[in-house]
């Protein structure tokens, strides 16, 4: 089986060309097989492919495991991903979950803690950073964690695809994603305009 | 507080002169009375941060606002959990509802019949790192207390004057006005505003506190407050009540346990936790939690074990009788333990 896997990485390997061995070989976890069908679009290391997948590096266990139980359940939609959570059966949520979640993401974001800064010149960072509570909108970085870094059921922002943030916001929105306990991000997203969400999914991609 | 008498001119103008013994505690972390919410109440809006200004005042402002929203920052120094003021004062204590700090700061000093004593605003906030922060407060005068009242100061202040329509800056005052709090005759005020409201008026802006709400049907129970505690609550703060940290902070705070506010807080009394709850939980409000689950929440959040009261000389019943009543846990048993009997540590360093 290990013997198995190792050719299996190997062959990956050599797909995606000499900038990955490196980056293969120095992660001991190999893919497990119900990952295989994952990487096409989200990438051996889970570093995403735009537009095919986003990021999965840096996002916790048990946010992909949650998230893909909420595909299988149809509680979040999207005509590619359902079909591909209900391959996994058994513990393939558990393998793929522990095995992207060992990742670590590719650009490394030093975390700005809140109130670092007073003032904000740019309103969509103000608007990360502390909300705006005239129209019952929290600071994002509240449970996002300092710079959108994520953890636990709160996916990481930071570095992640802006079109793929934009998408999801638009699907919280719409009602095609949900699962959050008590509506609390459809809460969030529905009270956003359209230039803000663009703006936060820019703001956040591009966090240094 | 050295041992120095501090002379307080008292609301009604009576001369009080109060002696502190050091090793006495300052505060008690008596609440304001809470009112029942009006539903078509304004709020005072203060000014925005970018609106304070330069200069060494503005800077005490700034550095009010950052000691609010990373109270971290004095870990191990003053602070001895893993909490910030923003935790329960939402908004950067700009929130009406969620005990504004413009709202306390014009509400203070508070005359307390029970042992005849005057809290200035400063001790206020000693309660608040005594107590709610399990630390050790700073001394009075300190340039920490003096930028969390500068902060609280110009938050009302430049709402008050934008509600009355008075331009320019927000009036700087001494370090030793800022911390004394905003409920004295002879605090100062820009005319217009001295004439709008009297004293009485400007210590009970609507918005001030947590909304009361009415007393539950049945007596609050910890049971019922489990399921709602875990359909509600422990996404963000854990299915152990010990919060989720990201990159060091916990900006969803732990509940209880030995990372909490310890039992001399106010938010361990269930009437202001469910109070708390009920108007700003769950957080951003995407539903509304009903008044039974409320304080069944609150009283499952505040019958789990938490630091030591710091009041506490060694006798938890002794402890109870002297500072504790029928709404709370403390020396009560749950589970077979008497609270208070398995306390965790008053202050302890991290580092």
């Amino acid at each position: 089986m290990n013997i198995k896997i190792r050719t299996l990485a190997k062959g990956i390997t050599l797909i995606y060309g000499c900038v990955l061995t490196s980056v293969v070989m120095a992660n001991t976890s190999a893919l497990p097989p119900a990952g295989q069908i994952c990487v096409t679009c989200h990438g051996v290391e889970g570093e995403g492919i735009e537009p095919l997948g986003p990021r999965l590096a840096g996002l916790s266990k048990e946010y992909i495991t949650t998230q893909l139980q909420h595909f299988q359940a149809g509680v979040r939609q999207n005509a590619t991903m359902m079909p591909m959570a209900m391959t996994l059966q058994g513990d393939g949520i558990d393998q793929v979950a522990s095995y992207f979640s060992a990742k670590s993401p590719k650009t490394e974001v030093k975390p700005v803690i809140r109130g670092e800064q007073v003032t904000f010149s740019d309103d969509t960072a103000r608007l990360a950073y502390q909300g705006d509570w005239s129209r019952g909108l929290p600071a994002c970085v509240t449970c996002h964690g300092p710079s959108g870094l994520g953890g636990g059921l709160f996916p990481r922002l930071a570095g992640q695809q802006a079109s793929y943030i934009k998408t999801q916001l638009l699907a919280w929105q719409a009602g095609t994603r949900k699962g959050d306990v008590d509506g609390m991000m459809a809460n969030v997203a529905n009270k956003l305009t359209a230039a803000e969400v663009d703006a936060l999914a820019n703001y956040f991609a591009n966090l240094k | 507080m050295k041992s120095s008498a501090i002379l307080l001119l008292a609301a009604m103008g009576v001369l009080t002169t109060q002696v502190q013994a050091a090793q006495e505690l300052p505060d008690k972390q008596a609440p304001l009375p809470s009112v029942p919410k009006n539903p078509d109440q304004t709020y005072l809006t203060p000014r925005p941060l970018s609106a304070i200004p330069e200069g060494a005042f503005g800077d005490k402002v700034r550095m009010g606002y950052q000691l609010f929203v990373n109270t971290q920052q004095l870990r191990d120094k003053y602070v001895g959990n893993e909490l910030n003021c923003a935790n329960c004062h939402m908004d950067a204590g700009r929130k009406a509802n969620a005990s504004p700090v413009w709202g306390a700061y014009f509400a203070y000093p508070a005359y307390r019949k029970k042992d005849d004593k005057v809290n200035t605003f400063q001790e206020r906030i000693q309660g608040c790192f005594n107590y709610s922060m399990n630390g050790k407060a700073p001394a009075a005068g300190s340039p920490e207390l003096v930028a969390l009242s500068a902060y609280a100061y110009w938050l009302g202040m430049s709402g008050l004057m934008d509600a009355a329509n008075l331009d320019g800056p927000v009036p700087e005052l001494s370090d030793a006005e800022l911390v004394k709090g905003a409920k004295r005759e002879d605090f100062p005020l820009p005319d217009t505003l001295a004439k709008a409201m009297t004293v009485e008026q400007r210590a009970n802006l609507p918005g001030r506190g947590y909304p009361e709400i009415p007393k539950p049907e049945l007596a609050f129970s910890p049971e019922r407050g489990k399921a709602v505690y875990t359909a509600h609550c422990q996404a963000c703060h854990g299915a152990d009540g010990q919060g989720q940290a990201m990159a060091g902070v916990y900006s969803l705070p732990p509940l209880w346990g030995p990372m909490s506010y310890n039992w001399g807080a106010g938010m361990h009394r269930v009437n202001t936790a469910a109070f708390f709850i009920y108007e700003n939980m769950p957080f951003a409000k995407s539903i509304q939690l009903t008044n039974q689950q409320a304080w069944d929440v609150a009283a499952y959040i505040n019958s789990h074990e938490r630091p030591q009261d710091p009041r506490n000389k060694g006798d938890v019943k002794q402890a109870q009788e002297k500072y504790h009543n029928d709404n709370d846990y403390y020396g009560v048993e749950v589970d077979g333990k008497v609270l208070g009997t398995g306390s965790y540590p008053v202050f302890p360093k991290k580092s």
